[in-house]
C-alpha cells in the first residue's frame, strides 16, 4: 500500500468505526483540584521539601546577594567550567569562574564543562518541579544535560502550587518545554533508586526571594 | 539464556507458558519484590492526593472524547506537527511502519539508531527488521539494555526488566561490556552503562522513540522518563523519528495537567518522573533538524470499532494493573507471550491479533477488577476479559471438535438442564447423590475424579447441602412453620 492510500484507509476506517460518536470537549467533567491554599510562604516551603526529597540542593536568596551566592555555590560545587545560556543576566556571572557562553558551542564543549547556570519557567510546589521553555536565560535543551551540575535560579513568583496553576498562567504553550523533577534516575534494578544515569548528576536550586 | 518467545503468533498457551515460570523460582522472587516495591509507593501517593477520584474521572472521560473523535484529532496532530517542520507518516499495520522506518533510515545513510524504550516498536518487531538490514540498533533505557545485551525479552511495560536482579545483570554487563571486575552494586552496574551509553549518545545521528502523548492543539510529542536517556535521543542526534500509536493523541497542551498528575503516581510510584520533554516539530539550533512520526493503526481502529472493546484504547501504560493483578504477580510478564503483559496485556493482545491469536489470555485473570480499581483511566478490564471470552467460546462453537471438548459437553448439558425447573430439579438431586460418594464427614469435597479433579487439584469444595432453598420453602409452606427443619 502507498504511503496517502494508508493515511486515507486508516482515516476512513476511524470514521466509520466512530460514526456518531463524537461529543463536545466543553462537555467533560474537569472537577479536580485547579488551584492551591498554601500562602506564598508555604508554598516556597514545599518546593523545598519535595526538591529535597528527590535529592536536589536548595538555598534561598535576596536578589542583591544572588551573584555572590551563585559564585560561592558554583566554587563549592569543585567545578571550574560552566555553561552559560546567552540571555543570563551578565550581573550573574561572577568573577573567578571561567563562563562559557552558549553561542552555539559544539556537544564536545558543553560536554566538557562541569556545570550549567540557567533560569527557569516555572516551579511546581506539590510535584517539586522546575520548568524549563528554554527562552533566552534557559538556552538549549542540551546545556542543562550534559554537563553533571546544573544550577536552577528560581524566582519565588515563578512558583505555583499546582500543576493545573502552571497551565493556567501560560500565554500560549510552548514550542519546546523540559520539566525536570529532581536527578536523573533510575530504578531499574531491584526497585533501587540510583542517582545520576544519563542527564547532570546533581540539582542545585535557588530561590530567588520577590522582595531582593 | 534462550529468549522467550513475545510473538503473540507463536507463543505457547498462557496456562503452558506459566506452568514453566512457575517452577523458576529466582524469577518469581524477583517479580514479586519489585511488584510489592512499586505498588507500596503507589498506594501511598494516591492516597495523599484528595481529587485522585477526580482525576481519574476526567483522564477517562478525555481519552473517551479523543477515541469517539480521533480523525479530527489525528488531522489537527498532522497539521500542527507538519506546520512545525516535522514529517507525518501513517502505517496499516507493522510491516508497513517497519518499510517506513527503513525508508527514512535509509535517506539518512544510517548504519546505527539510538532508541528510547517504546513498547510500540517492540509490538511490531521493529529491532530485529533493522537488524535484517543491516543497522546496529542500540537501547539506551538502563532496563531496555540489559534485556538487549542479555539476549532476554521485557517482562513489564514500564519496568521491563524487574524479572531480573543484580547478580544476573552484574553477569551480563561484565560479560558483554568486558569488565570481569564489575560488583553488583546496582550504583556500579549504572555507572557502568552511562559510560557504556555515553559514547553512542555523542555519536550516533539518528534516534528512535515512541511517544507518552501527541498533543492535537500544538502538534507537539510528549516524552516521559526518569533516566535523562531519552532527553538525549531527543536532543542530540540529527534526525528523529517517532513511532506512536493511533490512540495516543490528546486534544489540547492543557490536558497534561491531568496525564502527568496520573501517569507517574500509578507508573512508578512519584509525584513526577524527574524528566517530561515536549515538543513540536523542528527548533532552529535546537534539537534534531529532522523529525519524522510514524502513526501506527496495526488493529486499532478494528478496537475502535466495537463498543466494548474501544477503551482497551484508553489505556496510557502505565502498568499499574500488572502491579497489582494476582495472576501477573504469579508469573511475571513473560507467561502472557507478548510485549504487552497482565490485565491490558490480555486484552489488548488478542485484539491486536484480530482474535486470532493469544485467544487463552483472556482466561489469565481470576477477574477480581483489583487492575480497574487501579486504572487512572477507568479501563473496565474484566468487562472486555468476558466479552472477549464470549469471543472465544464463539470461535469454538464453529468447530466441529467441540463435541469432542468435555468442556463443551458439560456446558451443553448444563444448559438443557437450566432451560427447565422439572429438569433442572432432577439435576440437582442425581448431583446430591452422585456427590455424596465423595464428600467427607467434614462436608467436604477434597478429591474428585477425571476433570474434576482440575478443580481439587488446588481447592476443596462445599458438598450439596441435603435440602435445597426451594424443598426447604415448599416443606415449611406446607406445614405453616416458620422455622426451618
Amino acid at each position: 500500500m502507498t504511503a496517502s492510500s494508508s493515511r486515507q484507509a486508516i482515516l476512513d476506517r476511524i470514521r466509520t468505526a466512530t460514526r456518531g460518536d463524537a461529543n463536545r470537549y466543553e462537555t467533560l467533567p474537569h472537577n479536580y483540584i485547579h488551584r492551591g491554599s498554601l500562602d506564598a510562604g508555604s508554598r516556597i516551603r514545599l518546593m523545598t521539601e519535595r526538591l529535597r526529597e528527590y535529592g536536589a540542593e536548595v538555598v534561598e536568596a535576596s536578589l542583591a546577594n544572588l551573584p555572590a551566592l551563585i559564585v560561592h555555590q558554583l566554587q563549592s560545587s569543585g567545578r571550574r567550567h560552566f555553561v552559560v545560556p546567552p540571555g543570563l543576566p551578565k550581573e550573574w556571572l561572577g568573577a573567578g569562574l571561567d563562563w562559557k557562553l552558549d553561542n552555539n558551542l559544539s556537544h564536545d564543549e558543553i560536554e566538557h564543562c562541569g556545570g550549567v547556570v540557567t533560569a527557569a519557567s516555572a516551579g511546581i510546589a506539590d510535584s517539586g518541579t522546575i520548568v524549563l521553555h528554554h527562552g533566552a536565560d534557559e538556552g538549549r535543551r542540551v546545556i542543562t544535560l550534559l554537563p553533571d551540575f546544573h544550577l536552577c535560579i528560581l524566582r519565588a513568583r515563578q512558583i505555583v502550587e499546582t500543576l493545573p496553576e502552571y497551565f493556567a498562567r501560560l500565554q500560549q504553550p510552548p514550542r519546546l518545554a523540559t520539566y525536570i523533577s529532581g536527578p536523573s534516575a533510575t530504578a531499574d534494578i531491584e526497585m533501587t533508586r540510583i542517582k545520576g544515569v544519563h542527564g547532570p548528576r546533581f540539582l542545585s536550586v535557588t530561590i530567588v526571594r520577590d522582595d531582593g | 539464556m534462550t529468549a522467550p518467545v513475545m510473538d503473540p503468533r507463536v507463543a505457547p498457551p498462557f496456562p503452558e507458558a506459566a506452568l514453566h515460570i512457575l517452577q523458576n523460582a529466582e524469577l518469581r522472587k524477583n517479580v514479586a519484590h519489585a511488584t510489592d516495591v512499586i505498588q507500596a509507593k503507589r498506594n501511598h501517593l494516591v492516597a495523599e492526593k484528595t481529587d485522585w477520584q477526580e482525576l481519574r474521572t476526567s483522564a477517562s472521560s478525555i481519552r473517551a472524547h479523543v477515541l469517539a473523535n480521533l480523525t479530527s484529532f489525528l488531522e489537527e496532530f498532522e497539521a500542527k506537527c507538519t506546520a512545525a517542520g516535522g514529517v507525518v507518516h501513517w502505517a496499516a499495520d507493522g510491516a508497513e511502519a517497519n518499510v517506513i522506518i527503513l525508508g527514512i533510515l535509509r535517506e539518512e545513510s544510517a548504519t546505527e539508531v539510538i532508541k528510547i524504550k517504546t513498547m510500540t516498536s517492540a509490538e511490531i518487531q521493529l529491532n530485529p527488521a533493522l537488524e535484517a538490514a543491516g543497522i546496529e540498533t542500540t537501547e539506551t533505557d538502563l532496563a531496555e539494555l540489559i534485556l538487549q545485551l542479555g539476549n532476554d525479552e521485557p517482562s513489564h511495560i514500564v519496568v521491563p526488566a524487574l524479572h531480573v536482579n543484580r547478580r544476573q545483570v552484574r553477569e551480563i554487563f561484565a560479560q558483554r561490556m568486558g569488565l570481569p571486575e564489575l560488583s553488583d552494586d546496582p550504583q556500579a552496574l549504572t555507572s557502568a552503562a552511562r559510560s557504556y551509553l555515553r559514547k553512542k549518545f555523542l555519536s550516533v545521528p539518528t534516534a528512535i522513540c515512541g511517544a507518552n502523548f501527541l498533543v492535537a492543539e500544538t502538534g507537539s510529542v510528549a516524552i516521559v522518563e526518569s533516566e535523562g536517556n531519552g532527553r538525549m535521543c531527543l536532543t542530540l542526534p540529527r534526525t528523529l523519528i517517532a513511532l506512536v500509536g493511533i490512540e495516543k493523541v490528546v486534544p489540547r497542551f492543557s490536558d497534561l495537567e491531568v496525564f502527568l498528575q496520573v501517569l507517574a503516581r500509578s507508573a512508578t510510584g512519584e509525584r513526577m518522573n524527574p524528566y517530561t520533554s515536549l515538543w513540536s516539530g523542528v527548533t532552529p539550533g535546537d534539537g534534531p533538524q529532522r523529525f519524522h512520526v510514524v502513526l501506527l493503526d496495526n488493529g486499532r481502529s478494528e478496537i475502535l470499532a466495537r463498543r466494548v472493546e474501544r477503551q482497551t484504547l484508553k489505556c496510557i501504560r502505565c502498568a499499574a494493573c500488572l502491579n497489582t493483578c494476582p495472576v501477573y504477580r504469579q508469573t511475571g510478564g513473560h507467561a502472557y507471550g507478548s510485549v504487552y503483559a497482565g490485565p491490558i496485556g490480555a486484552i489488548l493482545t488478542p485484539q491486536l491479533q484480530h482474535m486470532q491469536h493469544a485467544q487463552s489470555l483472556p482466561y489469565a485473570s481470576s477477574l477480581c477488577a483489583a487492575c480497574y480499581e487501579v486504572c487512572p483511566v477507568k479501563i473496565n478490564i474484566p468487562e472486555v476479559l468476558i466479552e472477549l471470552r464470549a469471543q472465544v467460546v464463539n470461535q469454538e462453537r464453529a468447530h466441529m471438535a467441540r463435541w469432542s471438548d468435555p468442556m463443551y459437553v458439560g456446558m451443553k448439558a448444563a444448559n438443557f438442564a437450566f432451560a427447565s425447573a422439572w429438569r433442572f430439579r432432577w439435576a440437582q438431586r442425581m448431583g446430591r447423590i452422585g456427590l455424596r460418594l465423595f464428600t467427607r464427614k467434614d462436608g467436604w469435597i477434597h478429591r474428585l475424579p477425571s476433570l474434576g479433579a482440575r478443580w481439587t487439584m488446588s481447592r476443596d469444595l462445599r458438598g450439596l447441602p441435603e435440602q435445597t432453598f426451594r424443598e426447604w420453602w415448599g416443606a415449611r409452606g406446607r406445614s405453616g412453620s416458620r422455622e426451618a427443619k
